[in-house]
Formats: structure tokens, C-alpha cells, sequence
């Protein structure tokens, strides 16, 4: 009953070690080649008082964790589009290993959500003063971040495991539509609570192009690589769970 | 190894029927006409406000549950000072109290359907299972409407006596409005699924909260700004309630969709 | 132009242009590495009484709960009544019962609110008529006002039974309807069934070895979701039956 890994499984390792390499060289490009970026754009005079403390547009060091911040959350979103896109598979076909797919890809999708919310109230403290506030990007991650966890509870919480799979799959996918939707309307609702501190020059040169795009290239082969390692992990656990339950029989 | 006695059996028998009366024998054969969607919606929203009229469970359990709420509120805002005005915190204070009030409601609202496995039998009559779906939204729409009617005179009674109120508040109504549909849509949904879960009630609220955030968002905003009025105010009211509908249109859709699968597991 | 001789020799006078009750064909019901039902064939004739048994964790609920609609068979085919279970499912559930001993009551309307709603979601054309008449067959007229939560077991046994002859079917399914019933109120049950054997099939899910041999007509033994059993009872004996049982689940 030996089976075959498949053409992805067979690319993992080539996957993380790529990875591994693109990120690597992605965290050097943005120390030596990328240049320093005013920081927020701040209206009067490039000064403002952001939860009691003064946030200026200096040039700032801590815009570098942009370039591990951004891939990350990029990568996120993919393994999220992943979860509902196996969840409609497997409400189509009912085959339990879209199911396991789709967990898997939560899973993925959680570890790299905690990285974008580390990494983006580190980037946050420094360059806007404070730990927490409720801007459009940020709380729409926390909340993604809720629902993933609540994803994962609820599976828990279901002991049939066609039942749970369909659950999760439903679940998964209003999950991944509610996501686009919190962030457009925590942006285009105005508040006057506090200050819109967007960046408006979005435009990245050449030279932050390349660390970008390459880390954000590293990080999919990551996220992929971590997805198939883990997806045969629990083919060969549901495999053996099932054959130790033939023997007890 | 079985110590029955050998009965033989040469034919099918058929138990002796004495215990009823003639009449049951004779059941005469019955034509059915497959009702139209609508008037199944109508039955089934009809034999939900008929058992809530009976039992007012969900109206008691939810209208007690408001008023504690805004007891609580009461008591977290008592240490301000006596001319705090709780107007620019009005509109977050209501939707809280809608919010936790609706969960209640919301996960009463399909435990009669199991405590008899009742729902199953519905499952078994030929009709469009979705319509399942809105029906119990709209009881629930229903259900919510009238714990809001009765609670929020309260709240302004209680909060905002005192504060003067902007000429437009009467617009508050657009985004509780639309903020009930989309809570009730959203929460039948999920309650469906957790009525089948273990832990039920903290389940609906972990999946429940986030997943309407978006809603209370739009509609805290709408809310506060009908409530406090100010020349640009429309320009807030405007796309608030656009986008709380857009969720609202969105998301009932999904639902919709997905109800049949859900129902079916 | 063929000439058709109607020739029932059977006493039954089934109303279904379908000759056989169920066509289920290498009905299989897997999810993931576990099987429930382990490709299944057999056909039920119009009239019959099928008793299913096997012992806890055979498949039995999960056969009948395809049969029903409630559950989706992962591959093979069944009909009921002559109406694939997978493309018509409205018909089929048009044509069948489900009396389990969960009663799918609402326990805050009336014996009579009850009915109704199930006649009127069933689109029966005169419900109010109806449902009279079935509250007569279950001796429940006295109590008709009365809320389903009042009743004792054994007359909410009866109500559960007049909601699901509600709409005529053709085909009753019986999940384990003696759980919790004490021996009178078994014994009425009982006789409610044979006056309905006469006019449509029926098949029942049963713990009870002895019981599910007497009633029925053909009888099905499932053992891990295989088929171990299935024969007319007429070509067998209680004691081989019974044995054959305990060898399959004993084994």
C-alpha cells in the first residue's frame, strides 16, 4: 500500500530551501540596497501627537520591517483564499480530503497572521508611537486572527467528522468574504476618533521593488512548502489512525 | 452460542390487532398539492411566532437580559462626573447592548427544533430547505425588533434624558434597521451550526462577534452621527449605511447559499 | 395498444406505479477511512415489511437515514418508490414516513397545531379534515387542544406516528420506535401498524431480535456496514435467524 508521493511533495524540500534563500536575500537587499523612507506622512509640519507622544517624518529605520511585514500578510490572505477554496471543493465533492486540505491551509494561514500581527505592532510602536489602534488594516487582521482561531474551536467543538468538515468548509469561506469586507468598511466608514495617518506615496522605487518582491516570492514557497510537509503529516497520521483501528477490529 | 427456543415461522405474520378501535383501519387515502415556497416560508415563520407567543421564552429571556445590560452600563459609567454626557458614546453603547442581547436570543432560537429532533421532521417534508433559513431569520428579525422597541426608550430614559439629542436621531432607525437584518441573517446561520456543537452558547459568540464586526462597525458609525447630528454628518450616514447594507446583501446571500449544506449535515 | 390485465393477487393494493418499495443498488457510505455502509444491494417489493438488523455501529440508522433523505450515500444508487433518491428527493419524501423514537414535535403547540403545520407544510388538500381523522385513528380527539409537552410517552408515540401518516405515505420508516415505550403502550403501537400493513411498506430499524422477526416480511441483517442478510422471512426460522445474528456479531 506504499504510495507514491506526489510531483509537490517531491518539490517541498527544493520549496523551503528556495524560500529560505529568497528571504534571506530579500532581509539583505533591504538593509544594503533599498533606501530609508520618510515615515508617516504627517500633515502640520510633519508633526503630530499620536497617543501622547510626537511622531515626526523622519527618515526611520523601523520602515524595514515593511519589507517582512507586507509579504507575510500577502501570504496570509493566500493561505485564507486556499481554506475557502477547499471548503467549496469539498462541498461540491464531499471528499474528506478536501476537508483536510483546507485545515491545513488555516493552519499555514494562522502561523503567518501572528507573524503580520508581531511584525505589525512592532512597525506600528515605532513608527506611529503607539501599540494598538484601531486603523482599518490593523483591526481587520485582528479580526481575521479571531476568526481563524474561531475556526479551529469550532472544529474542536464537532465529534462527527463529516459534520465538522462541512461546518468548517461553510465556515471557512464566510470567513474569507467577511475579510475584504471589514477592511473596506473600517476604511471607507470616516471617523473623526483618530488621525488618518495613511501613507500616500505608494509608489516604491526600483531598488524597494526587488527586496519586496523577492520576500514576498520566499514567502509563498515557504508557506507552500510548510502546507505539503504538513498535509502528508496528517495523510500518513489519518492512515495509521485507520489502520490501528482495523487491528483493534 | 444462543439458548432461544426455535419458534418456526412459515409465514410473515402479522401482529394481532385488537388493542384499537375500527376507525384506525380505515384511513382514507389523502391527495397533497405541493405548496407554493412563499406559503411554506409563511407556515414555518406562522408556527414560530405561534410558539413564541405561547412561551414568550426568547422575549422574556432577552428583554430581562437588556435591562441588565443597561444596568451594567449604568454602573460603568456612574464614576463620571455628574455632567457627563453619554451622547457621543450612545450610539457604541446601543449596539452593544443589540449585540449581546441578540446572542442570547439567537442561541434559544433553534433549541426547541432539537429538543424533539422537531427540525428533522421538517427536513422530511419536500420543500426548498433554504426557506428554513429565512424563515427563522425573519422570526428572529421579528423577535429582535420588539426587544429593541421595548429597550432603547429605556436606554434613553436612563442615558440620555439629559443630553440633546441632534434633530436628525429619528435616522437611527436606518442602521438598527439594517444592523437586525444583518445580525439575525448572520447569527441563524451560525446558530445552526452550533446548536450541533459541543458548548454551544461560547461557540456562537466566538464565531458570531468577529464575523458581524464589520456590521457594527458601519452601524456605530451611522448611529452615533444620526445621534449627534453636525453639518457633515451625511457625509458619515451616507456610506455607513451603504456598506452595512452591502455586509447585509452580501452576507444573507452566502448564507443563503451555503444553508442547505449546513442543514443537511 | 397492450392489453393490461390487472391481476393483484397480493393483498396489497399499493397506489405506486413502482413495483418495488426500494431498488438500492452498491449503496456505499464512506467518509474518510471509515465505512458505514460497505456496498449494499438488495430490492423490497411494494407491500412489504423490511426489518433491518445488526448490532450497535452496523449501519443501520445510517441506511435508514439515506432512505430518508436525511443523509447523502457516498456512491451507488437507491429508489424508493420508483424515484432515485439523489435526483428527485422531493419525491421521494413526498412518499415516505419517519417515525424514530425522537418524536419531531414541537412540545409548545397543541396535539392538533402539530398536525397541522406538518399537513399544511405537506400541501394536504383538506388538512382540517385531515387531521380530525387521524386524531380519531390515534384516540387522541379528547386531547386535541392540549400541548404536545403534556402527553405521556406512549401518546406521544401516537402523535408522532399520526404526523407522519399525515401526508398518505407509501413508505414508513421506523427507526427504533419501541425505545422508551412500556408493553401497553408497545402493544398499541403494534396494532396501529397492522392496520396500516395493508396499504403501504414499511421498514424498520430494531434492537429487538424477536420483535423485528415477527413483523416483518423480509428481513436484513448488517454486520460493519456489510450486508450479512437479506431474505424473506418466510424461508427462515427464528432460531436460524438468531443464530446467524449471533455468529455475525458475536463472530
Amino acid at each position: 500500500m506504499t504510495e507514491k508521493p506526489n510531483i509537490f511533495d517531491r518539490l517541498a524540500p527544493a520549496l523551503l530551501v528556495l524560500g529560505a534563500l529568497l528571504t534571506t536575500a530579500a532581509f539583505i537587499l533591504n538593509f544594503t540596497s533599498a533606501p530609508l523612507v520618510q515615515g508617516a506622512l504627517l500633515p502640520d509640519n510633519g508633526l503630530a501627537v499620536i497617543g501622547g507622544q510626537v511622531v515626526t517624518n523622519k527618515l526611520l529605520l523601523s520602515q524595514k520591517i515593511f519589507y517582512f511585514h507586507m509579504p507575510v500578510a500577502v501570504t496570509s490572505f493566500v493561505a485564507l483564499l486556499f481554506t475557502a477554496v477547499f471548503g467549496v471543493l469539498f462541498l461540491v465533492k464531499r471528499n474528506s480530503h478536501y476537508d483536510l486540505m483546507a485545515k491545513v491551509a488555516t493552519e499555514v494561514a494562522l502561523v503567518f497572521i501572528l507573524m503580520t500581527m508581531v511584525s505589525g505592532e512592532m512597525w506600528e510602536r515605532f513608527e506611529w508611537g503607539v501599540w494598538w489602534t484601531w486603523e482599518p488594516r490593523l483591526t481587520t487582521y485582528f479580526i481575521l486572527m479571531l476568526l481563524v482561531i474561531g475556526y479551529f474551536i469550532l472544529r474542536n467543538a464537532i465529534d462527527d467528522a463529516e459534520r465538522r468538515a462541512t461546518y468548517a468548509a461553510a465556515f471557512g469561506i464566510i470567513a474569507f468574504i467577511d475579510a475584504p469586507i471589514s477592511l473596506m468598511i473600517t476604511r471607507l466608514v470616516p471617523s473623526g476618533a483618530h488621525p488618518v495617518i495613511f501613507r500616500t506615496d505608494s509608489g516604491l522605487s526600483t531598488p524597494m521593488l526587488i527586496p519586496l518582491l523577492l520576500a514576498m516570492f520566499g514567502f509563498f514557497c515557504l508557506a507552500f512548502a510548510l502546507y505539503r510537509f504538513r498535509l502528508r503529516q496528517q495523510t500518513l497520521k489519518a492512515r495509521l489512525d485507520a489502520l490501528k483501528t482495523n487491528l483493534e477490529d | 452460542m444462543t439458548a432461544t427456543e426455535p419458534t418456526p415461522r412459515a409465514t410473515p405474520s402479522v401482529p394481532t390487532a385488537t388493542a384499537t378501535s375500527a376507525a384506525a383501519a380505515t384511513l382514507t387515502p389523502t391527495a397533497t398539492r405541493r405548496p407554493s415556497t412563499f406559503r411554506q416560508y409563511r407556515i414555518l415563520l406562522g408556527k414560530d411566532l405561534r410558539r413564541e407567543f405561547r412561551t414568550r421564552e426568547m422575549l422574556t429571556s432577552m428583554g430581562i437580559y437588556a435591562v441588565l445590560v443597561l444596568i451594567v452600563f449604568g454602573t460603568a459609567l456612574m464614576q463620571a462626573s455628574a455632567g457627563f454626557d453619554v451622547l457621543p458614546v450612545a450610539g457604541g453603547l446601543i449596539w452593544a447592548l443589540i449585540v449581546f442581547t441578540s446572542l442570547l436570543g439567537l442561541n434559544r432560537s433553534f433549541s426547541h427544533e432539537k429538543e424533539e429532533a422537531a427540525l428533522e421532521g421538517i427536513m422530511l417534508v419536500p420543500l426548498d430547505r433554504s426557506v428554513i433559513f429565512l424563515a427563522k431569520a425573519s422570526a428572529n428579525v421579528l423577535f429582535l425588533l420588539v426587544v429593541e422597541i421595548i429597550t432603547l426608550p429605556l436606554f434613553y430614559f436612563l442615558f440620555l434624558s439629559g443630553s440633546a439629542l441632534a434633530a436628525t436621531f429619528g435616522l437611527a432607525i436606518v442602521p438598527l434597521l439594517v444592523g437586525t437584518i444583518g445580525i439575525a441573517g448572520v447569527g441563524t446561520l451560525l446558530a445552526t451550526i452550533t446548536v450541533n456543537t459541543r458548548g454551544q452558547d461560547v461557540l456562537l459568540a466566538v464565531l458570531f462577534v468577529p464575523l458581524v464586526f464589520p456590521l457594527l462597525y458601519a452601524c456605530v458609525a451611522a448611529t452615533s452621527v444620526a445621534l449627534l447630528g453636525g453639518e457633515d454628518m451625511m457625509a458619515t450616514f451616507g456610506p455607513a449605511v451603504a456598506l452595512a447594507a452591502a455586509y447585509d446583501v452580501i452576507m444573507i446571500l452566502v448564507s443563503w447559499l451555503l444553508y442547505d449544506f449546513i442543514i443537511s449535515a | 395498444m397492450t392489453e393490461v390485465v390487472e391481476k393483484t393477487s397480493a393483498p396489497v393494493a399499493a397506489a405506486a406505479a413502482a413495483d418495488s418499495a426500494l431498488e438500492v443498488r452498491a449503496l456505499s457510505k464512506a467518509f474518510g477511512t471509515r465505512k458505514a455502509l460497505d456496498s449494499l444491494s438488495f430490492e423490497l417489493p411494494t407491500g412489504a415489511f423490511l426489518a433491518i438488523c445488526g448490532a450497535n455501529g452496523a449501519g443501520k440508522t445510517t441506511l435508514l437515514r439515506i432512505l430518508a433523505t436525511l443523509a447523502r450515500p457516498s456512491s451507488g444508487s437507491v429508489s424508493v418508490l420508483g424515484c432515485d433518491i439523489k435526483e428527485q428527493p422531493d419525491e421521494v419524501r413526498a412518499r415516505i414516513g419517519f417515525i424514530s423514537h425522537r418524536s419531531m414535535l414541537y412540545p409548545d403547540l397543541t396535539a392538533e397545531e402539530n398536525l397541522l403545520l406538518a399537513a399544511r407544510l405537506y400541501g394536504v388538500v383538506e388538512p382540517q379534515t385531515r387531521v380530525s381523522e387521524l386524531l380519531a385513528a390515534v384516540e387522541l380527539t379528547a386531547r386535541r387542544y392540549d400541548l404536545a409537552r403534556s402527553f405521556s410517552r406512549g401518546m406521544t408515540q401516537r402523535l408522532a406516528i399520526a404526523r407522519a401518516l399525515i401526508h398518505d405515505p407509501q413508505l414508513v420508516l421506523l427507526d427504533e420506535p419501541y425505545t422508551g415505550l412500556d408493553p401497553h403502550a408497545s402493544e398499541i403501537f403494534d396494532a396501529l401498524l397492522a392496520t396500516q400493513r395493508a396499504s403501504r411498506s414499511f421498514v424498520l430499524v430494531s434492537h429487538d431480535l424477536r420483535k423485528g422477526f415477527e413483523l416483518a416480511s423480509h428481513l436484513l441483517l448488517l454486520n460493519r456496514g456489510k450486508l450479512e442478510l437479506f431474505a424473506p422471512s418466510a424461508e427462515l426460522d427464528f432460531a436460524s435467524f438468531s443464530q446467524l445474528y449471533y455468529q455475525t456479531v458475536g463472530g
